[in-house]
């Protein structure tokens, strides 16, 4: 314990200013309660509840810290036992020195609980998750974890640690000790498992290129109650996850136990209740996702009197190519992106077809297990681009 | 039985040690146990420098508060993945939490709450850098070139800090996301803040340990089979493939191993040659096409990317001629893969233009040329010198308002670009033309 | 600081300097400025004169006094009192010399004003939002810094806020006095310990109007112009020696309405959504009685039944004057999310010149707006949207439209909810613009 609360009874003594050294005097009283509230992402909050011995009149009450991140200008302090009669009339600040002093009247000689809030640089939390899938991947089992460092240069004892959500702790943690805890558990959390395969960054043609295409992989949890979560906003923090395996036994005849594989890792974005929280975790190369442009045509090309083209319309069909090699079914989104203005004059999935804004749309594909050779999914759509004009047409927005 | 027992004196320190601290009050704190590892399993990554380790031991808990601490000086150890899991008893052993202790590098300690005296089997797994693997092929082609022998491998290689004996083995076939390095995790010692969120999205990270072959020292295949060839049982888990090698195995620090995966006869292949100028100049490049699927003798299982010593026998006693050396990409089951062995100079293509015109000319009102179209006849010379039956493939890419006109059978593979496939005979030669014409200016009508 | 009354005895060539007395202040009043580092000392003394000449020698070494501010005035027997002049003694660094002319003997009360830097006071202020951010208790305090190396000790202390313009910076002026190799004062050991003994609770009153006193109004001269301005005179006598802060608590006022309002404007911050707690300084809202100086404000939330606290974020405030409306910028909030999406976009109404040049056209832009309340509470959304050109704009949604290029839409989002609005923009350019 670094901080410390020196208590000077101070009666109606006049002295001469001079006469007064900066005597620290009278108790040290512990702390009868630590709480730390970690709900800001960049500043934590100490409360601390002392309890203090007052004297009838002017107190003073004195403040210090040494080799301790408290910001100064932030310390507070509020009367618990009575808060209308415990009154704090002025703080003094000492040159150079990490203290303050309170000058607090009571009315009466009395014990008073009082409540002194700060913040505290350099202690720190991560929040962690871990994640295990099981073999199916339609679900996993996630634990939420509170990381807590503490650089602050303050040992906390019994302290009681709030993210604002899941399990209460009441945990010591000493200067520059990490710890960590569990904070939350769900088991069978539903997850939905996508293939992303964008065509901005991703080859097109796979056979031109010298390693197998990965296309993105990732798990969607949505935070809401039908997934066993939407009590709180998930915050950010690195996501493990790990899937069920059939383990091999040891030994001859042994019967095969339960083992995991890792299948990788994401930072996990702030999720608020009721949103998707996708974590790009690995890659498929069991799916081969081949487009080409097939037609690429200009019409309608207006020139003007010196014969330069000024403005035209395109005729473009795409035909998209997908294998799944898998003995499963995959979902898989196709990202395709046009900019200007164009209308979709064929498309051979209608239905599969989302727009998500003017210049990109998807579809949403569930690829028939072993979908290769002669069974492969082919998409193919036909587009206008209408009024192209070079290179500025989207100068406008 | 071990041979290479004293490779490394200076191990890593592994204390385990379980602490008992006397509830109330409590100062008072006994060591309880040092216990050895009792199994240990490797889940090795190739796309990636990360290696799951899975261990089990037996430990002694007293009941109340239980203080386990774990440390590992010298490895190579994500302090921030270490976890600990009981196995017998798991309803009466609570982890309380986990403190990475101040001022101690590479230790972390338990707490423990049991409610149950007596010993229990836990699982402790980690990652940790420094492990890796690779696969190797073996092609022998028949000397027609019409089906090879193709033999797998896979070669670990541990430079983690830490001897793992009698370990299982597990590869992962398979591409994972890793966001932070487990190196550079491990390299810190102690549990650093996380970094946050990276705008962009990094690319997964690839196997840097295994390279370097100079450090590794080799385990023949000899040396590992004692009497048998170890079996590698292989099983899908999400978008990977999990070998497990069968038994147990030793791989120091320092070591590489070799394990034989498969050696399969009889794998159709076609000798396949591709031209085009864009990609390789008036080079021809020769290839090895087959498919990872069970009529052609393969197809249980994706091969993993790796690197291919392909040969071919030249004489009936099984004399070999080195083809090339080569990288294959992955190839998941069912797919058809070409393994590329060079450029071959015994299959030659040579395009020549024969004539070029320039026609149609329109002008504007000032006189100038405003439009015209070009017309070019090329004639292309093929030929194959070697004394098997090859396959070719010719690629043209042409841009704006073009057509062709020609008697050889032809595709499209997109707006811009075409192919011309055929099989070529031992020694056979062939022509075939085509007329290509381009509408330029205003003549351009696309 | 000394004061010594030096006596001339007879008008001899060669004067008999008598050291008389050393008197110390009988009261000192600080009015100090928070717009520029300016503090102006008013302090009286008892001296005790004879008749004739008294020369009266003034110095104030190791402080930030402006020695060209330092004023002379007898408070009684005035009219027997008379300053024949002011003298700067070569050699002699911060040291002046009143020649005071007096028909009277005895015991005179004077008093000495003088301006100085170093001394500085600050506002600051605590934000305790309820849990559900409806209302709040706001707290002020006023924090006074002393580095002007000099102890006041018994001070009536008076905060002056508002915005007063100086010539010449009196830190410049304290400087240039100075001897080179003096210490500045802000560096200097602490050599005394705070006394207190003011009991009372400070309480700030605060007086509106320009200073009464006539010397105050050659400070006017000074400074060109006094503006508007706000006094806060601390009740009670403080002392706050050189080197110390002092905070000293002026209000704390519960259940201040509240709107927990959050702006979205991608011009100022991309794509982030701001929050701002919004109150205003009037009587409906239990404040309006004075106005609230600049300063330093950190923002709680209640977030238990017992009062513990969670911080929400800190801000500066600028002065809010009665009836104000004022925004706390609390920064960033990722759980209140404004995506907008542009659905679609065309490119119609083509015009060409008489060279077959394009010289008009219209873009029609489709924008969808997804807001979305993540909190556990209420909340306004405030989306401003900037157009340029010869725009128009077609909405079902309500919007405002704040000037020629900017518009607002207003969406108060309960708890957790989410809402989606649309507008269409239509854009001409060429000759289509007709504005």
């Amino acid at each position: 314990m670094k901080t410390t609360l020196l208590l000077t009874a101070f009666l109606v003594i006049v002295v001469a200013p001079a006469a007064l050294a900066r005597v620290k005097l009278v108790a040290l009283p512990e702390r009868a309660r630590v709480v730390v509230s970690l709900t800001h992402p960049d500043a934590t909050l100490i409360e601390e509840e002392r309890i203090i011995a007052l004297q009838k009149g002017v107190n003073k009450v004195d403040f210090s810290w040494r080799g301790v991140n408290i910001d100064g200008t932030s310390i507070q302090i509020r009367a618990l036992t009575n808060p209308d009669k415990v009154i704090v009339l002025n703080t003094s600040y000492p040159p150079n020195e990490n203290a303050l002093i309170w000058e607090i009247n009571s009315p009466a000689a009395q014990e008073e609980r009082v409540r002194i809030s700060y913040l505290l640089t350099g202690l720190t939390r991560d929040i962690v998750y871990k994640a295990i899938a099981e073999p199916d991947e339609k679900s996993l089992a996630l634990r939420n974890y509170l990381r807590l460092r503490n650089e602050s240069g303050e040992d906390l004892t019994e302290a009681e640690l709030g993210i604002g959500y899941g399990a209460a702790f009441k945990k010591s943690i000493a200067h520059e000790e990490v710890l960590e805890m569990l904070s939350e558990r769900i088991d069978s959390l539903p997850i939905r498992k996508l293939l992303t395969w964008d065509a901005a960054t991703l080859p097109w043609d796979p056979e031109y290129e010298k390693k197998t295409v990965g296309i993105p992989l990732s798990y969607v949890i949505t935070n809401s109650a039908s997934s066993k979560l939407g009590r709180h906003t998930l915050l950010p923090g690195k996501v493990r996850i790990f899937i069920k395996t059939r383990e091999q036994p040891v030994r001859d005849g042994e019967a095969p136990g339960d083992g995991v594989a890792f299948t990788g890792e994401d930072w996990a974005q702030l999720t608020p209740v009721d949103r998707e929280m996708k974590l790009y975790i690995g890659q498929s190369r069991d799916v081969k996702v081949t487009q080409r442009r097939t037609k690429d045509e200009r019409l309608n090309i207006r020139r003007n009197n010196s014969q330069q083209e000024v403005v035209w319309d395109k005729d473009e069909v795409y035909k998209i190519e997908i294998e799944n090699f898998k003995k499963t079914i995959v979902d898989l989104v196709v990202v395709e992106h046009v900019p200007g203005y164009w209308k979709m004059v064929e498309n051979s999935h209608t239905k599969e077809f989302r727009k998500k804004d003017a210049f990109t749309f998807e579809y949403h594909l569930a690829l028939p297990a072993e979908s290769t050779g002669t069974k492969k999914t082919t998409v193919t759509f036909e587009l206008n681009r209408l009024n192209v004009q070079g290179n500025n047409e989207l100068s406008t927005y | 039985m071990r041979p290479f027992k004293t490779v490394r004196d200076n191990a890593a320190a592994w204390v385990l040690l379980g602490l008992f601290v006397a509830l109330p009050a409590g100062a008072r704190i006994n060591v309880v146990t040092l216990p050895g590892r009792d199994s240990v399993q490797l889940t090795i990554y190739n796309s990636a420098d990360i290696t799951l380790v899975k261990e089990t031991r037996a430990l002694t808990f007293r009941k109340g508060l239980n203080k386990l601490e774990f440390s590992w000086a010298n490895t190579l150890i994500d302090p921030t993945s270490v976890e600990f899991k009981p196995l017998t008893h798991a309803d009466a052993v609570d982890l309380l939490d986990v403190s990475f202790p101040p001022r101690v590098s590479n230790t972390l300690e338990w707490r423990i709450q049991s409610d149950f005296a007596g010993e229990v089997i836990v699982e402790i797994r980690y990652f940790t850098s420094g492990i890796g693997w690779d696969a190797g092929y073996v092609a022998e082609a028949a000397r027609d070139e019409k089906a090879m022998t193709l033999a797998g491998s896979v070669r670990v290689t541990n430079h983690s800090g830490e001897d793992y004996e009698n370990a299982q083995i597990r590869l992962v076939v398979g591409v994972i996301r890793l966001v932070e390095d487990i190196l550079a995790l491990a390299q810190q010692g102690q549990v650093a803040a996380q970094a946050g969120m990276p705008a962009a999205t990094p690319a997964p990270v690839l196997m840097r340990a295994a390279k370097e072959e100079s450090r590794t020292r080799m385990l023949g295949v000899d040396a590992l089979m004692a009497d048998k060839q170890k079996e590698i049982i292989k099983e899908g888990v999400s978008e990977y493939f999990l070998y497990t090698v069968e038994g147990r195995d030793t791989i120091p620090n320092g070591w590489a191993k070799r394990l034989p995966s498969f050696k399969t006869p009889e794998v159709p292949i076609t000798s396949y040659y591709k031209f085009e100028r864009e990609r390789w100049n008036d080079q021809v490049m020769r290839y090895y096409r087959f498919t990872n699927s069970e009529p052609s003798k393969l197809g249980r299982e994706p091969l993993p990317d790796g690197d291919v010593k392909a040969f071919r026998f030249i004489t009936d006693d099984s004399l070999y001629a080195f083809v090339g050396r080569s990288a294959v990409k992955y190839i998941p089951v069912n797919e058809s893969v070409e393994m590329e062995l060079g450029a071959d100079r015994e299959v030659i293509v040579k395009p020549t233009l024969m004539n070029w015109n320039k026609t149609d000319l329109s002008f504007d009102n000032n006189g100038n040329v405003k439009g015209w179209t070009t017309r070019e006849t090329w004639e292309f010379e093929v030929q194959n010198s070697k004394d098997i039956d090859v396959m070719l493939d010719i690629r043209r890419n042409f841009s704006g308002d073009w057509s062709l006109v020609t008697d050889a059978v032809y595709d499209k593979v997109d707006a811009n670009k075409v192919k011309f496939v055929f099989p070529l005979k031992s020694r056979e030669q062939r022509k075939f033309a085509y007329e290509l014409t381009v509408k330029h200016g205003t003549n351009a009508t696309r | 600081m000394t004061l010594l009354v030096l006596v001339l005895g007879l008008q001899g060539a060669q004067g008999r300097i008598n050291v008389v007395t050393l008197p110390g202040r009988d009261t000192v009043q600080l009015t100090i400025y928070n717009s520029v580092d300016l503090t102006l000392v008013k302090e009286t003394r008892v001296l005790t004169f004879r008749k004739g000449l008294n020369r009266l020698e003034f110095s104030w070494a190791n402080t930030l006094i402006d020695p060209t501010s330092v004023e002379f005035k007898a408070l009684n027997h005035a009219d027997a009192v008379e300053v024949l002049d002011v003298s700067f003694p070569p050699r002699a660094g911060n040291t002046l010399e009143w020649r005071i002319q007096s028909e009277f003997a005895g015991e005179v009360t004077v008093e000495i004003r003088y301006f100085t830097s170093g001394i500085k006071w600050a506002a600051d202020y605590v934000a305790e939002a309820a849990r559900t951010e409806k209302n709040m208790t706001l707290s002020g305090q006023v924090r006074v810094t002393n580095n002007s190396g000099e102890d006041y000790e018994n001070a009536q202390v008076r905060l002056l806020v508002g915005t007063v313009r100086l010539v010449e910076e009196i830190a410049k002026l304290a400087r240039e006095s100075e001897r080179l190799d003096r210490d500045h004062p802000a560096n200097r050991p602490m050599t005394e310990m705070l006394a207190t003994n003011a009991v009372l609770r400070a309480r700030f009153t605060a007086t509106a109007g320009a200073f009464s006193d006539e010397w105050e109004k050659r400070a006017e001269i000074v400074k060109e112009s006094l503006g508007e301005y706000f006094l806060f005179t601390v009740e009670g006598r403080d002392t706050i020696a050189n080197g110390w802060s002092k905070s000293l608590p002026s209000f704390r006022t519960p259940g201040i309405p509240l709107t927990s309002y959050y702006k979205f404007e991608k011009e100022r911050w991309q794509n982030s959504v701001i929050r701002f707690y919004r109150f205003t300084n009037s009587e409906p809202s239990n404040l309006g009685r004075e106005p609230l100086p600049d300063g330093d404000v950190k923002a709680f939330r209640l977030s238990s039944a017992d009062s513990l606290l969670s911080f929400v974020g800190r801000t500066a405030v600028k002065y809010i004057p009665i009836q104000e409306s004022v925004e706390l910028d609390l920064g960033p909030d990722l759980e209140v999310m404004v995506t907008p999406v542009l659905m679609n976009w065309t490119k119609v109404d083509l015009n060409f010149d008489g060279n077959g040049n394009m010289n008009g056209w219209t873009t029609v832009e489709e924008w969808e707006f997804d807001v979305q309340n993540g909190k556990d509470i209420d909340v306004m959304v405030d989306i401003r949207r900037n157009f340029s050109g010869d725009w128009s704009l077609v909405s079902v949604a309500p919007y405002e439209k704040v000037d020629a290029s900017k518009v607002k839409f207003i969406v108060p989002l309960n708890s957790r909810a989410r809402q989606k609005f649309a507008y269409e923009l239509k854009v001409k350019h060429g000759i289509n613009a007709i504005r």
